[in-house]
């Protein structure tokens, strides 16, 4: 999660708009205020194994995720590689994979730069993991982040509840649109 | 024997209640206080369970201790301090701005609160909440340590540094380079040396108190949200907020010598006697880490969201 003082200059016009001169020194970067939670799952008719090659690509969630317009990863599934995952509504995110394990299946990233067009929200990261569930598969898909304006005042579009929305939402489409990637192609 | 650990742990617990001072420091099951910041609840832990809870005000994050056993907590946004006095009810303190990080003085006269968007720190009258002084620090001063010659410690989380503070003059004396993104802070139990986790770099700044500089940064895991440190002084205890773990750092190597596997998102940790307390901000509870075997074991239930732990054997800080 890398946030050099240089960014905060990027996100003055999108804040500017709400906010108090008093809240923009720490909005940018602030963690004091209460991180939020995401906890996701699906179940998926496909065994484990199924799932993690559709799921496990870090760069390649453009050919499950709806919401994607297009992905690029920097390398392969190894620590430290960035994606950059362009959204079909506007906004570019840029995320950083912390931890790949293909032995338990599950991959740890964060977000590197942010991007209020793309998700109301200042810093996340996130953990994706597939567990076997009867004959199929369970896909959690959990997750930490900030607000889009961390000052005291938020206004409404960068507030907890609007980055709640935003990633439950962002969460949701996914694990529905992996269900369908996977169980389409397992029934074909 | 773990049996009669437990049996010494009530007894002490019993005893001492709310007011539980340092004398027992070295006893098996030290109470130990919780604060969730969803859940907005103080929990008391002792002997392996919750044994009392204080609900708060919204969103309570940072919590410190003095002599007498009041703890004082902060909420960010709610621009206020509570202080929870034995046997009273919680008491609002209105504060400016937005109050993160804080210590108290080991009387309970101030509190020094640190302002994340206001990039300092204020010294606060516990009993009116009357701002007594302030000093500028770095930016998004995160979270803060007294030591006991009233000198304090700021982790300024997006200076990559800590500020060092004579509380007397709330003057700055010194400034100190960190690893990236300083974020939580101890002391070790002889006040030599400061331990400084820095969340980003993925290490820890061992800072010389006696000449205020950095003495080394060693790795110590992923995202290192939360320190502490043996009452021996003789390891660190770090915690990884992106590997659900606990990485332990021997002192006198600064190498890691074991890591032990604890909840989701651990943040906050304290050390309670042979016993250390970790709270796992996701799975809405405190892993019990045994010290002399460096493994989990017990996970202890609590409101959401917790951050904070602290142990109300240690000295006032």
């Amino acid at each position: 999660m890398r946030m050099p003082l240089a960014l905060v200059p990027a996100l003055v016009p999108a804040l500017a708009a709400g906010l108090a001169v008093v809240g923009l020194a720490g909005a940018a970067l602030a963690h004091g205020p209460t991180p939020q939670k995401i906890d996701q799952s699906i179940v998926i008719a496909a065994p484990p194994e199924a799932v993690w090659t559709v799921v496990g690509d870090f760069g390649g969630i453009g050919r499950w995720h709806p919401d994607v317009a297009k992905a690029e990863a920097s390398g392969g599934n190894v620590e430290g590689t960035t994606r950059r995952v362009t959204l079909k509504a506007g906004g570019t995110l840029v995320e950083g994979l912390d931890e790949w394990l293909a032995d338990g299946r599950t991959y740890s990233y964060r977000m590197s730069d942010p991007d209020l067009k793309a998700l109301p929200v200042s810093s996340y990261s996130a953990t994706l993991t597939v567990t076997p569930d009867g004959t199929g598969s369970k896909v959690s898909w959990i997750g930490r982040f900030y607000r889009g304006d961390t000052g005291n005042e938020p206004p409404e579009n960068l507030s907890d509840e609007a980055g709640r929305a935003a990633m439950n939402r962002y969460f949701a489409d996914g694990l529905k649109g992996l269900k369908a990637a996977v169980e389409g192609r397992t029934t074909h | 024997m773990r049996h009669l650990r437990l049996i010494a742990a009530l007894a002490v617990a019993t005893a001492a209640g709310i007011t539980a001072g340092t004398a027992a420091a070295s006893a098996a099951g030290d109470p130990v206080w919780v604060v969730s910041q969803q859940g907005a609840e103080l929990a008391r832990i002792e002997a392996g369970t919750v044994a009392g809870r204080i609900p708060l005000g919204p969103a309570p994050v940072a919590a410190a201790t003095d002599r007498a056993g009041r703890l004082y907590l902060t909420h960010p946004d709610g621009r206020a301090v509570t202080v929870v006095a034995p046997g009273e009810p919680p008491r609002r303190l209105p504060v400016p701005e937005q109050a993160f990080g804080l210590a108290a003085s080991p009387d309970g006269a101030h509190l020094y609160v640190g302002d994340w968007s206001g990039d300092r720190v204020l010294k606060i009258a516990a009993a009116t909440g009357a701002v007594e002084g302030a000093a500028a620090v770095g930016r998004d001063p995160a979270h803060l340590v007294l030591d006991r010659r009233g000198r304090l410690y700021v982790a300024d989380r997006e200076s990559r540094q800590v500020s060092v503070i004579d509380t007397g003059t709330m003057a700055r004396v010194a400034v100190v380079p960190t690893g990236e993104a300083p974020f939580a802070l101890a002391l070790a139990p002889d006040e030599a040396s400061l331990y400084v986790a820095n969340v980003r770099s993925g290490d820890l700044t061992v800072i010389d108190t006696a000449t205020l500089r950095a003495r080394a940064t060693v790795p110590a895991g992923r995202m290192p949200y939360g320190v502490a440190v043996t009452g021996d002084g003789s390891r660190i205890l770090v915690t990884n907020q992106h590997a659900a773990a606990v990485t332990v750092i021997d002192t006198a190597r600064l190498e890691i010598v074991a890591t032990v596997a604890v909840g989701p998102y651990p943040e906050g940790i304290a050390v309670a006697g042979p016993l250390a307390y970790v709270a796992n901000w996701f799975s809405d509870d405190v892993s019990v880490i045994d010290l002399a075997a460096w493994r989990e074991t017990a996970r202890i239930k609590v409101a959401e969201g917790p951050r904070t732990v602290l142990a109300v054997g240690e000295p006032a800080r």
